[in-house]
This record gives structure tokens, C-alpha cells and sequence, in this order.
């Protein structure tokens, strides 16, 4: 759709105020035979339960959830259909109901979006979102392929059977269009893979520099395997509650805000089509950007999805201008190049100006220009470059860590040796807290997939 | 119908006792065999790890977009367009479609004549494949911008180095074709427009 009519363009409204008041999440890795996937479920959930300084015991805080909402990306992958029963019957949450969601990349955050309407709507009080993905069943160029099914199988995935030959086209054109240098790109994941060193669940941490980046093997050109997300198996959970619940299970509960947008599966079939308008930006900023011969927007450069999301949620949420009012962003940065390109769609910097965020160092928890902490960090967590991409868990664990940072929690989280322990790691002698200043009031996560067919962009707000 | 004879019930064979047959008599005595492989155990620390091999075919259909891949066999491209003049959207479709997402009227098809020439709109080398890879790497995949088209389909360049902005010409696999959208590609053009 190119031209909207006015309910198109309704925005979202929760007939009542949600609510997230605790995470939790499985460390990640690449291969994970101690667990058997709802084993790593059950872990989660305890986590979430047992960790988050509720103020009712645990198996009184489950007697509160009515409703489930699961993420799974890809049943190829668990090898197991109707895997929500057997992970609900698992956690002991029978004859609740449930409902499995499928949103490529996105499913988290619809998870979330999900189990969020089921409370707004009265349907449920307390929902729990959980989400997972079990992808070493296969060997890895196997789990490529099934990630390639989520292109186009009749016009796509033949012509690339790896999901960053879909991305790399988008990076050769953004770099052309706007005049980004690949040190741009590696720098992302310079940064990713360095906060998922501080992180006990991370799957790909590491202390690289740009010249790694760029000299490491290339997985479709200009994409180097540095520049790619894991290939993971865990799981994450959410706690989503109506206003009075939350506030008997927690003094720092967190308002939650979240929308989605979509666009075609094929990049091909994007028509162009006038930029829609964040609250802080005006027809101006545009009207050369897209006279250029070929140019298209979104075209190759920028994911539409992402912007309706955000362009609805900004509005649900009042947020005027991201840069000054959110204090932290988790960004779906399964290639360098996404995570670049979003920066315009959720309106960091104007499309265009996007390697400014990075360049700034607006984009780091310390700006290395200035020494001092960057105006809006991004993928503290180590994101998906760093961290992990178990598909169906991520946009969960993404707003876990945007809600542990709001309560001042990541070094709860993050920097207690018995987490690092639990998980067969040590904690580093030179471990660093990433939490953000007290002071932060809101963070934001993009749940994203498809090489952008579906994203939800969340919002939480401190609400103590 | 005049011919059709009236109903007439049947009338029921009487109950027999049920009997196991002398096959089924035999089969019971003979213990169930196992048909199928030994699972291989893969590992057992830190927990066991079984193997569980397959094989499978699935049966898919081209739909109303047959004609697309029967045109790449005659080595034409082939697109829709929306023949509904109220229709914002008057382009052509590659990769076509068989209803407008428009106005969902249904889709008219074209032959683009051939020499087909177009103008690479970005590209990338793919060096590292999934399983199950048809072509040999690295190999060019490259979208390319055709005129007339709202799209701009993606394929591959059979020689040659790509940049943004490069004048391809579309050329078919006619002989042995795969059937796929494979048999389609893009090659370096020099000529005339």
C-alpha cells in the first residue's frame, strides 16, 4: 500500500495501561546439547520468576498469568510442530491458552505486541511472552538455507540461499546513495561484539577492531562474517501486566508501548513512495534526497516497516524526538548494515545522515570523541551481532535488557559471577558495567524481520 | 435421471463372528520388525545426541504465474500489469502477479521483446551459500531496474563485474533448463539502446 486512507492510519490505543515488570532469558549458544529446548523455556521462565525482585513468591506470581503468547521463527528448525504445547504443558501453564507467533526476526517483539493486547484488552491481567529457537538441529550452511526460506521462494531464495546475500545488495546501494564507507559498518560491529563481552549470555563476544572486521572471511560481498548475527539456540521471557498488578509485583514497573509495521518480502516489489514523517521532521528535510535518477524511497536504503512502526508508536507513546527522548535503543542489528539503515527509519538522524549516529558517537555507551556517555547508547546488550539471534527469542530477551537497564539492573544481571557460573563462563577480570544513569526514562527495542517484512518498534518508560 | 434405476435397499450379508484371518494368525505370531535405520548416537556428554537423517520432495505449484517460467523456457520475460484503467498502478510486474495489489483486479500478461536490456541497480558477490546452492561460487547476484517495471527484480550476471548503474541484456537458459526463476540472467551490454 502506497497511499493511506484515514484508518490506515489510526493510531494504536490500549483501552487500559500495560506494563512490563520482569525478564528473563537463557544464556546463548551456538550448539546447546546440555538442554532440550523446553528445558531452556522452564529456564527462562525461573529466571523471570525467581529473579526480578518480585514482591509475591514465584509460584504465586505464576497464579497470576492467564495467557501465553510464544515466539518461534521457524518450525524447520525445532523440527517439532506445535511446539507451544509442548513448551506451555512443560512450564505447567495447562489449560491456560496460548498462542504461537510467527513474524520471521519480528516474532519476539509480536510476541510481545501479542501478549501486551491480550492485557489492554482485558483478555488477561498478567501474560507471559516467551520466545525461542533451537537452530543446531542442523549444520550451519543447512540453517542457512532455512533461513533463506524466508525470502521469496519462487523469486529469491534460489539466487542466494543465505539470508546476507539479501542484505549485502541494500549495503552496496546505501554505501553508494549516501556515501558510507565500509569503516562505518565496521565499527557497528566493533561496538556490538565489544558489549557482548560484558554480557554472561553472549554468544559472539569479542574485542575486535575495524581492521578485523574488514579482514574477516566475506559471506556476501561487502558483508564479512564479523558483520553477521549468530545462529543461536536459547530462549527469553516477559512479564506483562495491567497497572495495578504490576504495581503489587514491583516498585519499578515499566510502561509499555509497541507497534508494528509491514512491507513486501521481495525488495523488488517496493514502489516508491513519500516518506512518512516523524514528529521532529519536516517535508524539507527530503525534498532532494529522492529527485536523484533511480531513487526510490524506501528503495534498498531503508526499511518501511520500521518507519510506520515507529512513525505509529512515537505518536501512541508521545514521543517528539527519539535522539532527546530515548535514553537507550536495542536495534535488530542481525547485519551491520540493518542496524545502519534503521537509524533513519526509527529517526536517530535523517535519512541519508545515518552514519552520524556512529560517527558522533551518539551511538556508544562512551562517546570515544568526548570520553563521555553517549547521548542515546545502542546494543548494550551486545545485540545480535554480539549477543545472540535465537530468531523466535530475540525481540523478549531485547526488551528484557531494555527493562533490567530502565530498573538499574544490568549489573544484576550482567555482572553477579554466579550468572557468569551458571553458564560455564568466567566473568571477565576486565568486565565493565554498561548500565545507563540513573536518570534514563525511556528505552526503545525494533523486533525486525524478513529483510524488513515485518517490525514492531517497543517503547518502556520508568514508571516509578 | 429418467434412467436412473429406483433405490432399493441392500440387503445386509449376515453377521459373521469376526475371525482373524490365517495372514493376520501369522502375523501375531511373528514379533514386529523394525523397517526402518539404527539412529546413529551422535554424542552422549554432555547429554545424548541422536541423528535423525530425511529426505523429502515437496510438490509445488506455479500457479497462475505458470507462464512466467514456461516464457523462460521459449527465452522470453514475461510480465503482468493491471489492465484496470481507474488502477493507480499501470507498471509492469516482474516478478508478475497474477491480481493487482491495488484494486485486485486480475493481472494481464505481456512478452517484453527481446533484446531485454536493463541497468544494474546494486549487486553483491555471494561467496558463502547455503545448502543446497545451484550455482557455483562466488558467483554476481544483481538487481537490476528494466523499463516500464514498478519493480526491480533480482537475478544473477553471468560474466563480468557488476557496478550500480551497468547496462545488462537478459539472456535464457533454454537448454536443460531448471525450471526456476535460474533460467533468466543478465550478461555485460555494450550495443546501442
Amino acid at each position: 500500500m502506497i497511499t493511506f486512507k484515514e484508518g490506515n492510519l489510526r493510531i494504536p490505543k490500549w483501552n487500559r495501561r500495560v506494563f512490563v515488570v520482569a525478564g528473563g532469558t537463557t544464556a546463548y549458544r551456538k550448539y546447546f546439547p546440555e538442554y532440550k529446548l523446553e528445558e531452556l523455556v522452564m529456564l527462562a521462565f525461573k529466571n523471570l520468576l525467581e529473579d526480578n525482585d518480585l514482591k509475591m513468591d514465584p509460584l504465586e506470581v505464576k497464579g497470576l498469568i492467564n495467557y501465553a503468547a510464544y515466539g518461534e521463527f521457524a518450525d524447520h528448525f525445532q523440527d517439532q510442530l506445535l511446539c507451544e504445547a509442548k513448551v506451555h504443558d512443560y512450564l505447567g501453564l495447562d489449560p491456560l491458552y496460548n498462542m504461537g507467533i510467527k513474524t520471521g526476526g519480528a516474532t519476539g517483539g509480536s510476541a510481545v505486541l501479542n501478549a501486551a493486547m491480550a492485557v489492554a484488552s482485558g483478555y488477561a491481567n498478567v501474560a507471559l511472552a516467551a520466545g525461542w529457537e533451537r537452530m543446531d538441529e542442523v549444520d550451519t550452511r543447512t540453517g542457512n538455507f532455512y533461513i533463506s526460506t524466508a525470502a521469496c521462494k519462487d523469486f529469491e531464495t534460489r539466487l542466494g540461499r543465505i539470508y546476507s546475500s539479501y542484505y549485502a545488495p541494500m549495503a552496496n546501494r546505501f554505501a553508494w546513495a549516501f556515501n558510507v564507507s565500509e569503516i562505518t559498518r565496521a565499527k557497528i560491529a566493533v561496538k556490538n561484539h565489544l558489549y557482548a563481552y560484558y554480557s554472561p549470555y553472549s554468544q559472539q563476544p569479542g574485542k575486535y577492531t575495524v581492521e578485523d572486521v574488514l579482514n574477516s572471511p566475506m559471506s556476501a560481498y561487502p558483508l564479512r562474517f564479523l558483520e553477521c548475527c549468530a545462529m543461536s539456540v536459547g530462549a527469553a521471557a516477559v512479564l506483562i501486566c495491567d497497572e495495578e498488578t504490576a504495581f503489587k509485583l514491583t516498585d519499578r514497573p515499566c510502561e509499555l508501548f509497541i507497534c508494528g509495521g509491514t512491507h513486501t518480502l521481495r525488495v523488488a516489489d517496493r514502489r516508491h513512495m513519500e516518506v512518512p514523517l516523524l514528529p521532529h521532521e519536516t517535508p524539507d528535510m527530503y525534498k532532494d534526497l529522492y529527485s536523484k535518477e533511480g531513487a526510490r524511497y524506501p528503495g534498498f536504503e531503508s526499511f518501511l516497516a520500521s518507519r510506520f512502526a515507529a512513525w505509529l508508536v512515537y505518536r501512541m507513546a508521545g514521543i517528539q524526538n527519539p535522539l532527546e527522548d530515548l535514553d537507550l535503543v536495542e536495534l535488530h542489528d542481525a547485519f551491520t548494515i540493518s542496524d545502519l539503515q534503521t537509524y533513519g527509519d526509527i529517526g536517530l538522524r535523517p535519512y541519508g545522515q545515518e552514519q552520524d549516529y556512529i560517527e558522533s558517537g551518539d551511538a556508544y555507551y562512551i562517546n570515544p570523541n568526548t570520553g563521555k556517555p553517549g547521548k542515546c547508547p545502542s546494543n548494550l546488550s551486545g545485540g545480535l551481532i554480539g549477543t545472540m539471534h535465537a530468531v523466535g527469542a530475540t525481540g523478549i530477551f531485547q526488551c528484557a535488557e531494555c527493562l533490567w537497564q530502565l530498573q538499574q539492573k544490568y549489573d544484576k544481571f550482567h555482572g553477579d559471577p554466579k550468572i557468569w557460573k551458571k553458564w560455564g563462563k568466567e566473568k571477565p577480570a576486565d568486565w565493565q558495567s554498561l548500565q545507563i544513569p540513573e536518570k534514563s526514562r525511556q528505552a526503545l527495542w525494533v523486533s525486525h524481520a524478513g529483510v524488513g517484512s515485518h517490525v514492531t518498534v517497543g517503547i518502556l518508560r520508568k514508571s516509578w | 435421471m429418467a434412467n436412473q434405476k429406483p433405490l432399493q435397499k441392500k440387503k445386509r450379508p449376515p453377521k459373521k463372528k469376526f475371525q482373524m484371518g490365517k495372514k493376520a494368525q501369522e502375523k501375531k505370531e511373528t514379533p514386529i520388525k523394525l523397517i526402518g535405520q539404527v539412529t546413529k548416537i551422535r554424542q552422549t556428554d554432555p547429554a545424548t545426541v541422536i541423528e535423525w537423517p530425511r529426505s523429502i520432495t515437496h510438490i509445488h505449484t506455479y500457479g497462475k504465474l505458470s507462464p512466467f517460467f514456461e516464457g523462460l523456457r521459449k527465452g522470453e520475460l514475461l510480465d503482468t500489469h493491471c489492465p484496470n484503467e481507474r488502477c493507480p498502478e499501470n507498471r509492469l510486474w516482474i516478478p508478475p502477479r497474477a491480481h493487482c495489489p491495488d484494486c485486485h483486479t486480475e493481472m494481464v500478461w505481456k512478452t517484453l521483446p527481446n533484446p531485454v536490456i536493463g541497468r544494474i541497480y546494486t549487486f553483491t558477490e555471494v561467496v558463502y551459500a547455503g545448502t543446497g546452492v545451484e550455482l557455483s561460487t562466488p558467483y554476481w547476484q544483481v538487481d537490476v531496474e528494466i523499463p516500464g517495471l514498478a519493480t526491480i527484480p533480482k537475478s544473477y550476471l553471468l560474466y563480468g563485474k557488476p557496478y550500480i548503474g551497468m547496462r545488462v541484456k537478459a539472456e535464457f537458459r533454454t537448454k536443460n533448463p531448471t525450471n526456476t526463476v535460474l533460467d533468466y540472467y543478465w550478461v555485460p551490454y555494450e550495443g546501442s539502446l
